[in-house]
């Protein structure tokens, strides 16, 4: 049931990726600032972002004539590499400020980031990675879906920005580019290794 | 004078700066889908079914699966819609279908043996509501209502849409609407409660209509938590309309419902008791379920009701006349999964409604290939069903 909904082929993925490495990076583990790494990327995720930047729900100069041209197929094998590449180290780290990193860490907690992004926010379904995603990206992200200028699949997003200020985007941003991507612990196990996005958590949530 | 001035000034640049490096949001509500979530499971794995990015190819799916009484067959009638829901007629054949997350709004062209499938509108905000009159498509997403005139003569040009009504509350949960014409020729729609539980604004959890100029609107029914599916009974002309029950209150309850709301201004009872009987263990208190109006029928937990269609067709034996076909997209919040089918509903005279299976199959064991969301009968008496699932749409026909 799980990301299996359109057929996907991952070697075909590799070799339609790799004019994404020029940014993404090879792996999809990015090296420019601004730009996401989408190494370890939940495919659903990656796929519904395609989609939106092809039906013009998101925007972005680079990104959209690319996706364009795109069809489903491509970007379902796309997502299906990247989602098997490995999360890097932290993008960011050089850059995290670890006073604002560790004011993040409560915060996180109030605003439920793990209820859909996961226990570690490797992300799972239609929800992305967070965790040692690239510091500028991420900051751009947050004030893009408080100012309700960058796509949000199910409006979940949208809403749990509004009440954001700048110092809490801040916390929060340093606080998930310094987290280093790990699985999540299986269920009921606490801190045993296993594999991210078992269980189901919704991207699109909803009847 | 000057000092105290500097003082101040001091202060609130000291304000200003503790501002800018100490976080001041405050604890959040959980996500909608999480909300009242009772503490011991809270590490429960429950939650809703992520919808898949793209639609299924046809190999992938499994119509022989879906089981249907004797003398019905079904087969795969069109594919490739990504999200596909509601579906509604135009006047010249085009058969018009809604999304959700997708966004997008398609149209079907019959071509005999094979389907042609158009996007006619795309990037809107969760468009779930499609109705068809005199030549002019409405559609309603979560912050509009608005309309295509003329579409079926444009479908590769598709004209502007213009805006009918949009003094609509924007917040996305249950924020998605039905849309149908009422025999009084009003566009009804839902507009459901912002969240699992709470007591929502006046503004919300109800069924509403409006004159198709976007004159008149009015609250229809009250203490709806979110109907995205109802419809008229062809002899009696009175509304039917299925809601779906919160969440977190147990695997067994509360139940969906099937209800009737005969007059204008009846309560259903959220969020204070649902499924007629269960005070809501949190906002119950000093109400009493008699208050409100009770479940025609207990459709079962969980189970995602969603379409109400009467059916109206010759294709099906007589005793299918009027009865109505309800479409359940299944459950997330339950560990054995329920629903993935379609019901149907016989109202009896001085009697209770018969409620049986018609069509099931999409969930096999706890896999889920498919979710049945709604139903649209055709000019010859076959029955569509759209799932969103699969991006697919089935027909089912009789034979004697």
């Amino acid at each position: 049931m799980l990301g299996c909904a359109e057929a996907s082929d991952v070697e075909a993925g590799r070799r339609k990726a790799e004019v994404c490495a020029a940014c993404h990076g090879p792996g999809g583990n990015a090296v420019i600032p601004g730009t996401p790494s989408l190494s370890g990327m939940p495919a659903f995720y990656t796929h519904w972002q395609l989609n939106m930047y092809r039906d013009g729900r998101r925007r972005d100069p680079q990104m959209t004539p690319f996706a364009e041209k795109l069809s489903d197929t491509d970007m379902a094998d796309v997502s299906a590499y990247y989602a098997q590449q490995a999360a890097g180290p932290p993008r960011s780290s050089a850059a995290v400020d670890r006073a604002r990193a560790e004011a993040g860490r409560p915060l996180a907690e109030q605003l439920h980031c793990t209820s859909c992004h996961g226990p570690t926010l490797m992300g799972q379904q239609a929800v992305p990675r967070l965790a040692g995603q690239d510091l500028a990206y991420l900051d751009k992200r947050l004030r893009g879906y408080q100012s309700r200028t960058t796509s949000d699949l199910d409006g979940q997003m949208t809403a749990i920005a509004q009440p954001l200020t700048e110092a809490d985007i801040r916390a929060l941003v340093h606080f998930m580019a310094g987290m280093t991507p790990r699985p999540a612990p299986a269920p009921g196990v606490p801190g045993a290794p296993g594999t991210s996005g078992a269980p189901g958590v919704p991207g699109a949530a909803g009847r | 004078m000057r000092r105290t001035l500097s003082i101040a000034v001091i202060a609130s640049l000291l304000g200003a700066v503790a501002l800018w490096i100490h976080p001041s949001v405050a604890q959040q509500p959980p996500p909608s889908w999480k909300q009242g979530q009772p503490a011991e499971l809270a590490n429960s794995q429950l939650a809703p079914i992520a919808q898949p990015p793209a639609p299924k190819a046809p190999g992938e799916i499994p119509v022989d699966k879906i089981k249907v009484p004797a003398g019905f067959k079904v087969s795969l009638w069109a594919s490739g819609i990504n999200n596909a829901r509601a579906m509604t007629w135009g006047d010249k054949g085009t058969l018009f279908v809604s999304s959700r997350v997708a966004g997008n709004v398609y149209a079907v062209v019959d071509k005999g043996s094979t389907r042609e499938v158009k996007t006619i509108a795309k990037g809107l905000n969760q468009p779930n509501g499609v109705a068809f009159r005199n030549g002019t498509l409405y559609v309603a997403e979560i912050h509009r209502i608005t309309k295509m005139e003329g579409i079926e003569d444009k479908l590769d040009s598709p004209p502007p849409m213009t805006v009918v009504y949009e003094t609509l509350p924007k917040d996305a949960p249950h924020g998605w609407k039905y849309l149908a014409f009422g025999p009084d020729g009003k566009l009804y729609f839902n507009i459901g409660a912002p969240c699992n539980i709470c007591i929502p604004p006046d503004t919300h959890a109800n069924i509403s209509r409006v004159n198709a100029d976007g004159t008149g609107f009015e609250y229809w029914a009250h203490g709806v938590r979110n109907s995205v599916g109802f419809d008229w009974h062809p002899v009696s002309k009175e509304l039917y309309f299925t809601t779906h029950g919160r969440d977190w209150l147990g695997e067994d309850v509360p139940s969906d419902r099937f209800d009737h709301a005969p007059k204008k201004g009846l309560h259903f009872g959220f969020p204070y008791c649902h499924q007629g009987d269960i005070p809501d263990p949190q906002f119950g208190a000093g109400r009493a379920c008699g208050e409100f109006a009770p479940p025609l029928i207990k459709t079962g937990p969980h189970v995602a009701g969603n379409g109400v269609e009467f059916y109206t067709g010759s294709m099906f034996p007589a005793e299918y006349k009027n009865r109505a076909f309800l479409a359940q997209r299944g459950s997330w919040n339950r560990t054995q999964k329920i629903g993935f089918r379609i019901m149907m509903v016989t109202l009896r005279p001085a009697d209770v409604p018969r409620y049986e299976p018609f069509a099931e199959g999409w969930l096999q064991g706890s896999e889920v290939w498919g979710r049945p969301v709604y139903t649209r009968q055709m000019k010859d008496g076959s029955l569509l069903i759209s799932d969103d699932y699969a991006g697919a749409i089935y027909r089912v026909t009789y034979q004697r």
